[in-house]
């Protein structure tokens, strides 16, 4: 761990901070009581802990922002000023800028300025406070005193110390040693004097509390001065009395010195001598003022007003503590977070893949040797290596509600920019996918969520014509499917106008003047590169990329996009991702002499081939009553050597779309370490990566959804080519009669 | 801590093994006062102490004033260096009136 | 802060974990050993029998507060003289004498500097 790297935990905390503070924000408009105290709570601690953290990496500017935002927070949260919108909007802001201040830390640029905000925030800091506030109390100070009778100073060129410890001080841990190793390091001790004057009786005693004194002379290093050396004693100051009196203090120092503390002044005068704190002289003197003054009434010690401020904790608090230390163990293991470097995570995935295939073979091997209590032991092995492998994966799946948290905020400001009345409605944000993906997503799914806000919510009146609420909804939405991870962004605006789409497609020439297309394929032309169908292109969504952009940056990760659409009652775009890019449980098939590897949670089932389907030369099956177009795989992969007699079919899903692969061999199941396909296979389609087995030999992993598309081309085209020969047939038919 | 006692006629001699802070700082001054006062001489084996603070070095001054009250022969030997380093602090060595000499593994 | 041999160990309970490692790193360079934990709850699990000889607790934290881990720590045997430094800011007077009463008699002003953080770390106990 170097500095750099605590920058770097600085940078993703201080997000998480302000991304927390944002959410806050957005729900401390519409809270009350207790809830809105936790709100402003929660956004103070964010800019506390940001202000903390800035300040160990000396980011002074951001120290002294943040530090004023606090104070703000601070006067909210002791209700000195009262929580407008004008101060949310402002609140807004401060986090906004926070943001782009750790962005300049980040890349290094120069740190923003903004003149009205900062007179913003010290107009609302300026504000005098609802209720009196009392000022902060303020610590009493050791003294360095010079004052009285005895104007000249003593011989000494040492600073002199007198400490006289409080009762508490070693049960506060605050042991004396310590104080005085750490004054060592600022000079040297000339001579120490312990007293143990105040030491009780046995059995008054208790061996808890301190009883000493210590008399000090220190030579101060050359940079050492009062404060410094009054520092160093902080701790104790408060419940113990510290005299400092500097080298050639005044004789009236030494006289109320020695008045102040409890030995007696022949006593003390004696050690101060011996210390070489005075000379028997100078003592001579000071005892004569002592007793002038003395005998003047004046007389009193401070040990006698030293007060013991501490009061034993009640048994009500034991008793709650007793219940918070029960829920200890319980709370820590939820909350408890490693953070760690997603390159080290990458780099284990890696090494458990190996290990998949280093079980995988040791298998084989044994298998061959036929030894069943090495078996044995093996496949107890690889049932730990499967579970290690599930958990070392599950480590790089993070919550989608990573990527949902920001929406709040996108929507609540694209509502008023646009004058919309939006609500935004997330569900599913446990719904885990794989990190690297989550860093992808964002800018798609913002683009998908500005559009609904922009193109999809109807301006209130229409919606009101329609008969539907004033505000509309736009909502998130996550869940697993059949291996995949499903985000939905949905509003319920008036949905795509599909004669729009038409028209613009005609315009670019997508799509002929009188060609009939599918609705969904009609649909999918808004993906086509500059397609816009907006009227007017607005601030919000009109910059930036296109749709064209969000679905390619989906297929990049191996996801698809579709979108379902109803005419006045709102649009649905559906993004269908892969779970993970690592390692998949596999079902592996033969053709001929080559292994292929089908993701596992693609297939429904498996099945034989009749007949029947063979010797007619059919593309589809019945399965069950439904039409199931299939592929043959020996066809598409041009694979060698005649096909056996009886070949199976593996009926694969992936959306809502079937298909069947028809193979040679079922071969059962397996892990599959997924790696990119070597440079011989990049070009051919169908292939979505290779793997190795156990045995070595390399294995080719189907691409499912490109797969189950050309079987649906397939049928289609075929479907088109026997109903132009019926047409045809028809139309010879007609000829004929004529 | 543990502290072993070993009685020989009237001479007492005590080893203490562990740390002397102020964890262990009542029971310890219990029964190192319950041996003061038993003994009619008392030897105080520091050799085996590990832990040493200011809570410890007062239970020591108070015995030491205890003995001298109550007349009794009172010695601390082969004070460890967790001790001497604590005595060297405070100035204290002189104080205890024991030739102070550095653990050795030799008993006393 | 008793006079012993071996390392000494300081428990660092703050819910900013660039804040921990910064004085982890600091203080580690400066011959401590470090544990470090994210609240009071968490703090407190960390006192798990093993010898800490000084603790350094944030006042504000989620879950469970500086407050509350510094009276919980005062009521276990074995760590309730262990010194305790506060981190409270200037604007938290308040703070740090409830601090201070409970049992936490030393503090550090947020925001500092690692230096000054181990400038009160050594007034009371050395590595």
């Amino acid at each position: 761990m170097n500095l750099e790297a605590a920058k770097q935990v600085f940078y993703e905390e201080s997000e998480e901070l302000l991304a927390a503070m944002e959410a806050a924000l957005l729900a401390v408009e519409t809270s009350s009581g207790t809830q809105r105290a936790e709100h402003l709570n929660a956004m103070f601690r964010a800019a506390h802990t940001i202000k903390g953290s800035a300040g160990l990496f000396d980011l002074g500017e951001m120290v002294a922002f943040t530090h004023r935002c606090e104070s703000l927070l601070d006067r909210l949260r002791e209700n000195e000023l009262a929580l407008t919108a004008d101060l949310i909007e402002l609140l807004f802001a401060c986090r906004d800028h926070m943001s782009a201040m750790l962005a300049a830390v980040h890349d290094k640029r120069a740190m923003p300025y903004s003149a009205a905000l900062e007179a913003q925030l010290d107009a609302y800091l300026n504000q005098p406070a609802d209720s009196s506030a009392l000022p902060p109390a303020r610590r009493p100070e050791a003294q360095v005193e010079r004052q009285g009778s005895g104007e000249h100073g003593v011989a000494s060129d040492y600073w002199h110390i007198s400490l006289r410890f409080g009762p508490d001080v070693l049960r506060n841990g605050m042991d004396p040693i310590s104080f005085v190793r750490y004054l060592g390091s600022l000079g040297r001790i000339v001579y120490i004097t312990t007293l143990y004057d105040a030491l009780p009786e046995p059995d008054q005693m208790d061996a808890e509390s301190c009883y000493l004194g210590l008399e000090i002379q220190f030579a101060a290093a050359a940079h050492v001065d009062k404060l410094a050396i009054e520092n160093v004693f902080d701790f104790i100051r408060d419940d113990s009395n510290v005299r400092i009196l500097p080298p050639h203090a005044h004789i009236a120092d030494y006289v109320r010195l020695i008045k102040e503390m409890p030995e007696g002044a022949s006593r003390l005068g004696e050690i101060l001598v011996r210390g070489g704190a005075l000379t028997p002289l100078e003592l001579d003197e000071v005892l004569g003022i002592q007793r002038e003054q003395a005998e003047a009434g004046e007389h009193r010690q401070l040990g006698e007003l030293l007060v013991e401020e501490r009061l034993a904790p009640p048994q009500a608090v034991e008793a709650a503590l007793d219940k918070q230390r029960e829920q200890v163990a319980h709370k820590t293991r939820e909350h408890r977070a490693v953070r760690v470097d997603a390159a080290r995570l990458d780099g284990l995935i890696d090494l458990v893949g190996e290990l998949v295939i280093a079980g995988a073979a040791s298998q084989l091997f044994a298998k061959q040797i036929g030894n069943a209590t090495l078996l044995e032991s093996l496949s107890s092995l690889s049932e730990l290596v499967e579970r290690i492998r599930d958990e070392a994966l599950s480590l790089r799946m993070v919550p989608v509600g990573d990527i949902f948290s920001r929406f709040p905020r996108v929507v609540r400001d694209a509502a008023r920019e646009l004058g919309k009345d939006i609500q935004l409605e997330l569900a599913g944000e446990d719904t885990e996918l794989d990190k690297s993906m989550v860093d992808k997503l964002g800018d798609p799914l913002l683009h998908l969520v500005r559009n609904a806000i922009d193109h999809g919510i109807e301006s209130s009146e229409l919606r009101r014509q329609r008969g539907k609420a004033d505000y509309g909804t736009v909502w998130l939405n996550a869940y697993h499917e059949s291996g995949s991870v499903v985000i939905e962004v949905g509003d319920d605006g008036g949905g795509m106008q599909r004669e729009r789409i038409r028209v613009r497609a005609i315009e670019r020439g997508l799509l002929g003047a009188d060609e009939v297309i599918g609705d969904q394929a009609l649909l999918q032309m808004v993906f086509e590169p500059g397609f816009s169908t907006a009227d007017n292109v607005t601030s919000l969504s009109g910059r930036g990329v296109g749709m064209d952009v969000v679905k390619r940056n989906i297929e990049a990760m191996k996801g698809n996009i579709e979108i379902e659409s109803m005419p006045g009652e709102g649009t649905v775009v559906r993004l269908r991702m892969p779970l993970t890019l690592a390692i998949i449980d596999g079902f592996q098939v033969a053709l001929g002499k080559s292994t292929f590897v089908i993701p596992l949670d693609m297939v429904l089932e498996c099945l034989d081939l009749p007949a029947d389907t063979v010797a007619a030369n059919r593309h589809y099956l019945n399965l069950r009553g439904e039409v199931l177009p299939f592929l043959n795989l020996r066809q598409l992969f041009e694979v060698g050597g005649i096909a056996p007699q009886r070949q199976a079919v593996v009926v694969v899903q992936y959306g809502s779309h079937r298909a069947g692969l028809v193979v040679d061999r079922l071969e059962g199941e397996l892990q599959a370490v997924i790696k990119p396909l070597g440079q011989l296979f990049r070009g051919v389609k169908g292939l979505a990566g290779s793997t190795i087995l156990g045995s070595g030999a390399v294995a080719l992993i189907l691409d499912v959804p490109d797969l189950i598309q050309r079987a649906a081309i397939d049928e289609q085209r075929r479907l088109a080519v026997s109903s132009q020969q019926e047409a045809k047939r028809l139309s010879l038919r007609e000829e004929n009669t004529r | 801590m543990p502290i072993s006692s070993a009685y020989h006629h009237d001479r007492c001699a005590l080893h203490l093994d562990g740390p002397l802070t102020i964890y262990e700082a009542r029971q310890s001054k219990q029964r190192l006062l319950d041996e003061l006062n038993l003994a009619r001489e008392l030897d105080i084996d520091l050799a085996g102490v590990s832990e040493f603070d200011t809570a410890g070095m007062q239970i020591l001054l108070l015995l030491k004033r205890e003995a001298g009250r109550l007349d009794k022969p009172l010695r601390f030997l082969g004070h460890s260096k967790a001790v001497l380093a604590v005595l060297d602090l405070y100035n204290l060595a002189g104080v205890f009136g024991d030739p102070v000499v550095l653990a050795s593994g030799d008993e006393a | 802060m008793a006079v012993a041999d071996s390392k000494k160990t300081i428990l660092i309970v703050d819910d900013s974990a660039s804040l921990r490692q910064v004085v982890h790193l600091a203080l580690v360079e400066a011959g401590y050993a470090v544990i470090e934990a994210a609240d009071g709850f968490e703090g407190l699990a960390r006192l798990d029998g093993r010898r800490i000889h000084l603790i350094i607790s944030d006042v504000n934290m989620p879950n469970m507060d500086g407050i509350a881990f510094v009276r919980a720590v005062k009521q276990l045997n074995d760590y309730r003289f262990v010194p305790i430094i506060m981190l409270t800011t200037e604007a938290q007077e308040d703070k740090k004498i409830e601090g201070q009463m409970a049992g936490a008699k030393a503090w550090v002003v947020k925001p500092f500097q690692p230096e000054q953080m181990l400038r009160a770390v050594s007034k009371l106990i050395l590595p």
